[in-house]
């Protein structure tokens, strides 16, 4: 027995010796200034881990964090997207970000085909996934996950609103620990998110790897900082104190591309300046590699500065609500191809059921022009049991504005439905708008073989996916008075006693002619009363 | 020989007179109609929750229709609370139509109206023709209450334009509600007892109650119109038949047209569960808003059985030598106690009621109830504009104003049916209330 136990351990300790040497860590960050009056920052965290995701069983690991690989295994995931995000990205003035992300919560997850039943594995990994991040992802259930057909892979896609960020740090050294919370708070957007899936171990694909992003971007106001200088310190709060020993590669880029129009000089200079050309578009990176000792950069602008023409780019998208009163109202999502071709877009419309639409009601118009949808997906919601799902294939005509839009009605809920702060309204998801785009122009994202910000450069590829999020909508539904239920019932029952008296009486009652003597108290007084007055 | 024709001449003269005076009122409520489904106000009473509720919205229809067309399936969701067999007749009348909605619904809501004149009029002379021979078993004095001859020509008369003009079952005609379809499926069912024709009768009671569910209690008033006044129970009895094999058929073409049963959630689901609870002028939706999910069972079940089974049984013992006015009050207690009334569905009850002249002197409330009626449908949309737009009052408002107009239907029921007892006793006893020489009062013991 002794002697088993030992040979299992020796097993269980070559096998994760041998795991050991199979993960690699690369931190990154991405400082970008923006044309407008921000600043993009980008934390990038990549662990690679040459397992086969499909056998590994996550009982042993270096780097990879176990309680992320326990939850993947036991609900048989394939792949996982979360974000958290607070503010809301604004393509038309700040370009595309490296990994897109909808205002709150979301969560999409791919499950292996030989899943049994996905609706439960989904719910339970959502329970899973908000013990993991403090966030209220609980409240992610079949009632509010639509599984669209052509904007994701994967099977589930929501948007919870009760977001209580808290992430998933890799450590605190290394450029871990430029993340504080406090200046992270003090941002205009700020997102976190955790992407996991399958990648290829190497050109030939023979094998796979797993592949997990961590990552944090945020974007500050130079209203907020006090001055356009910025510097590690006063973004962050600190310079890097080292890099991380855990990591292959620690290394902070700064776009200098803006640096033609609002130039600024880099303080030191960085290590190397690299220049990616992707999709047309050239852009260059100061290049620093985190040395083992404090690192500190800041950012000088020169006075003189010129005016740039900034164009947006290529797609953006934004959504609002119409109407007024709580009665009926309509969703409008505008779209607004500034690209020189035609676009194709998918539209994804994750709507709670609290916000019934009406499909005979959708128009989208193209600058004023009926713009027929290629394609229409549309599964009708469920009270209290199912959103409505809608996804629409549209053809964008070049330089246009198009406009999808939809009525719905306010519904009533049960007193007990309403949440504590009632009138602080109902949230409506963003709407995903997925397409290729041919340009890459103010584009960052990550190209779909790669993992890290260095793989993004020269990566010129036929196209290049965009997902743009619209802004989430907060409608109020009509409340009851929560004070009333007794008082409700009475009536309502006195109402209904109103009836069933006199009925009763008319149908187990004779009418008879009585003797009219023994007056009552009441009819004497009465006719007293009225000889008095007569007087 | 003269005098034979002359008889004859005056007769076609009044049928002229009688067929040019439909014709004229007819013309006028469709213009009326017209006029007012053109202007901008359509869309504002079609809106209304009064007029439209879950169940009856020709927007929910539009809806439905849509996703046909577009081979989704409308029972997969929870807006549409229509048949399929519904659905399938609006889509054969929208074709028919060629897609003019007003005229369909005016031309459905006429025809319910001179349905219902062609049964007041055969009711009013079934029941002077019946007075009459039961004259002799009246006390003297009381023959002067009896049913007059101008009252068999005026009364009709008097439904046809109550029906017609009632801002009721206008607002209904011109808000698009399905209760139009409904109302004349009610009166065709009306038309068919009072003619005693069973077949039409029992196949339009199943479509009725097809659609809605609640008329399927009528059943039974139509079977006793059959029993007591044609003196017919084989009638009786192939009317129960015809209705169970009609509610069968519907049953078969529906699931056949929607390809399966799920329908049957959303439509009678609905109705009896009342999931939705958006407010209409019932009594349902802040009862439910309000209710304590333990205890919703509990009052679901009471109120559903309080609207259909409660009263049927006592109400068709006590009145059922009068099945016309079982039939009334049958359906004004669904039109109260249904879970998602509208004001075409109080309309048609209240267009009835001039069949009942002759109980006029003996209601005591009528001024009481119109002030109500009056007070709480004007009252009604101005706090549905407040809760709803304004913010500045709640739903304790409207609910409010829903129970006064819950509480007026009441009233005018018992009334009229009280007024049926007093008049039974004074047809009875005579007008004299003297007991033993002293003054006496009607009591109920």
């Amino acid at each position: 027995m002794q002697f088993l136990t030992c040979a299992t351990y020796l097993i269980f300790y070559v096998n994760s010796v041998l795991t050991y040497n199979s993960d690699t860590f690369t931190e990154e960050l991405l400082i970008k200034p923006l044309y407008s009056e921000q600043i993009y920052a980008h934390f990038q965290f990549t662990t690679k881990w040459d397992v086969d995701p499909n056998t590994e069983t996550f009982n042993h690991s270096r780097i990879f964090p176990r309680a992320l690989g326990e939850i993947v295994k036991r609900y048989n995931v394939q792949e996982l997207h979360v974000s958290l995000t607070g503010g809301l990205w604004r393509y038309d003035s700040w370009g595309y970000p490296v990994t897109d992300a909808a205002p709150g919560a979301e969560v999409w997850a791919w499950f292996k085909t030989d899943t049994k039943d996905v609706n439960k594995n989904w719910k339970l990994l959502a329970n899973s996934l908000s013990g993991l991040l403090c966030a209220s992802l609980n409240f992610v259930d079949t009632s509010n996950s639509v599984s669209p057909e052509f904007s994701f892979k994967p099977t589930g896609v929501t948007d919870s609103p009760n977001v209580n960020s808290s992430y998933l740090s890799s450590g605190v050294s290394g450029l871990a620990s430029l993340l504080n919370s406090g200046y992270i708070h003090n941002t205009r957007y700020h997102s976190v998110a955790l992407h996991l899936r399958p990648v290829c171990r190497d050109e030939t694909c023979q094998s796979l790897s797993l592949e997990l992003q961590q990552s944090v971007s945020l974007v500050y106001d130079y209203l907020i900082l006090g001055t356009k200088n910025w510097s590690l310190r006063k973004l962050f709060g600190q310079g890097v104190t080292r890099n991380c020993i855990l990591a292959s590669r620690s290394e902070i880029y700064v776009d200098t591309t803006t640096s033609s129009t609002h130039s600024f000089e880099l303080s030191p200079p960085p290590d190397d300046v690299v220049t990616s050309i992707r999709g047309g578009h050239v852009s260059t990176f100061g290049k620093y590699n985190v040395p083992n000792y404090f690192l500190h950069i800041s950012a000088k602008y020169e006075e003189s500065q010129k005016l740039a023409v900034v164009s947006p780019p290529s797609l953006y998208a934004s959504q609002y609500l119409t109407g007024y009163g709580q009665e009926r109202g309509g969703i409008v999502t505008k779209l607004y191809n500034n690209h020189w071709d035609n676009l194709n877009v998918v539209v994804l419309q994750n709507i709670p059921w609290y916000v019934p639409i009406y499909l005979h009601t959708l128009k989208v118009t193209t600058d004023g022009v009926n713009n027929e949808p290629i394609t229409l997906r549309y599964i009708p919601g469920i009270q209290r049991e199912r959103p409505y799902y809608l996804e629409i294939l549209l053809k964008l005509p070049p330089k246009s504005a198009t406009a999808v839009s939809i009525d719905f009605d306010y519904v009533f809920l049960k007193w007990q439905e309403y949440p504590p702060d009632a009138n602080h309204g109902f949230y409506i998801g963003s709407a995903i708008i997925s397409s290729h785009l041919t340009l890459a122009r103010n584009y960052t994202g990550l190209p779909q073989d790669g993992s890290t910000i260095t793989d993004s450069f020269n990566a010129s590829r036929s196209g290049y996916l965009v997902q743009v999020r619209t802004e989430n909508m907060v409608i109020t539904l009509p409340t009851p008075d929560f004070s009333m239920p007794y008082n409700v019932i009475c009536l309502a029952c006195t109402v209904v006693a109103l009836a069933f008296g006199p009925l009763h009486n008319i149908t187990t009652r004779r009418l008879v002619l009585k003797p009219k003597n023994n007056e009552k108290l009441l009819f004497r007084l009465k006719r007293k009363l009225t000889e008095f007055l007569k007087k | 020989m003269s005098v034979k024709t002359s008889k004859k001449e005056v007769e076609m003269d009044k049928l002229q007179n009688s067929v040019q005076r439909i014709i004229l009122m007819c013309s006028l409520a469709a213009a009326l109609r017209y006029w007012l489904m053109l202007s901008k106000y359509q869309s504002v009473i079609a809106n209304h929750v009064e007029v439209s509720t879950p169940m009856n919205s020709w927007k929910r229809v539009s809806e439905g229709l849509y996703l046909l067309s577009r081979n989704i399936d409308p029972y997969s969701g929870d807006l549409l609370h229509e048949t399929p067999l519904s659905l399938f007749f609006y889509k054969v009348l929208l074709n028919v139509f060629q897609q003019q909605i007003h005229w369909m619904f005016i031309t459905f809501d006429l025809a319910t109206g001179i349905l219902l004149f062609a049964t007041a009029r055969k009711y009013m002379s079934q029941l002077y023709k019946e007075e009459n021979a039961n004259k002799s078993t009246f006390s003297k004095d009381a023959l002067q209450y009896l049913l007059k001859p101008t009252d068999l020509i005026k009364s009709p008369f008097h439904v046809l334009l109550a029906f017609l003009f009632n801002p009721f079952t206008l607002f209904n005609c011109v808000g698009y509600s399905t209760t139009v379809f409904h109302n004349l499926f009610l009166s065709l069912l009306l038309f068919s007892m009072v003619l005693g024709i069973p077949i039409i009768g029992s196949v339009s009671l199943a479509l009725s109650a097809s659609m809605s569910f609640y008329p399927s209690i009528l059943i039974i008033p139509i079977s006793l119109y059959h029993i007591n006044i044609f003196k017919s129970v084989t009638k009786a009895i192939i009317d129960i038949i015809i209705f169970i094999v009609s509610v069968s058929l519907i049953t078969i073409f529906c699931s056949h047209y929607a390809k399966d049963f799920g329908y049957l959630k959303n439509v009678y689901g609905c109705i009896l569960t009342v999931p939705d609870l958006q407010p209409n002028i019932g009594l349902f939706w802040y009862f439910f808003t309000e209710m304590f999910d333990h205890f919703r069972d509990l009052f679901i079940y009471s109120f559903q059985i309080n609207a259909t089974l409660l009263y049927l049984v006592p109400l068709s013992i006590k009145f059922r030598k009068q099945p016309f006015l079982l039939t009334l009050a049958l359906l004004f207690i669904i039109t109260v106690f249904k879970s998602y009334p509208c004001v075409g569905d109080v309309g048609f009850v209240l267009s009835l009621l001039p069949c009942f002249v002759h109980l006029l002197n003996y209601c005591q409330q009528g001024f009481l109830v119109g002030v109500i009626f009056l007070i709480a449908s004007s009252l009604a949309p101005i706090l549905w504009y407040l809760w709803i737009y304004c913010n500045s009052a709640n739903a304790n408002f409207y609910f409010g104003v829903t129970l006064a107009f819950a509480i007026a239907q009441i009233f005018l029921l018992t009334d009229v049916l009280f007024a049926q007892v007093k008049r039974e006793f004074i047809l009875e006893h005579g007008k004299e209330r003297k007991v033993n020489g002293e003054e006496g009062i009607l009591c109920l013991e």
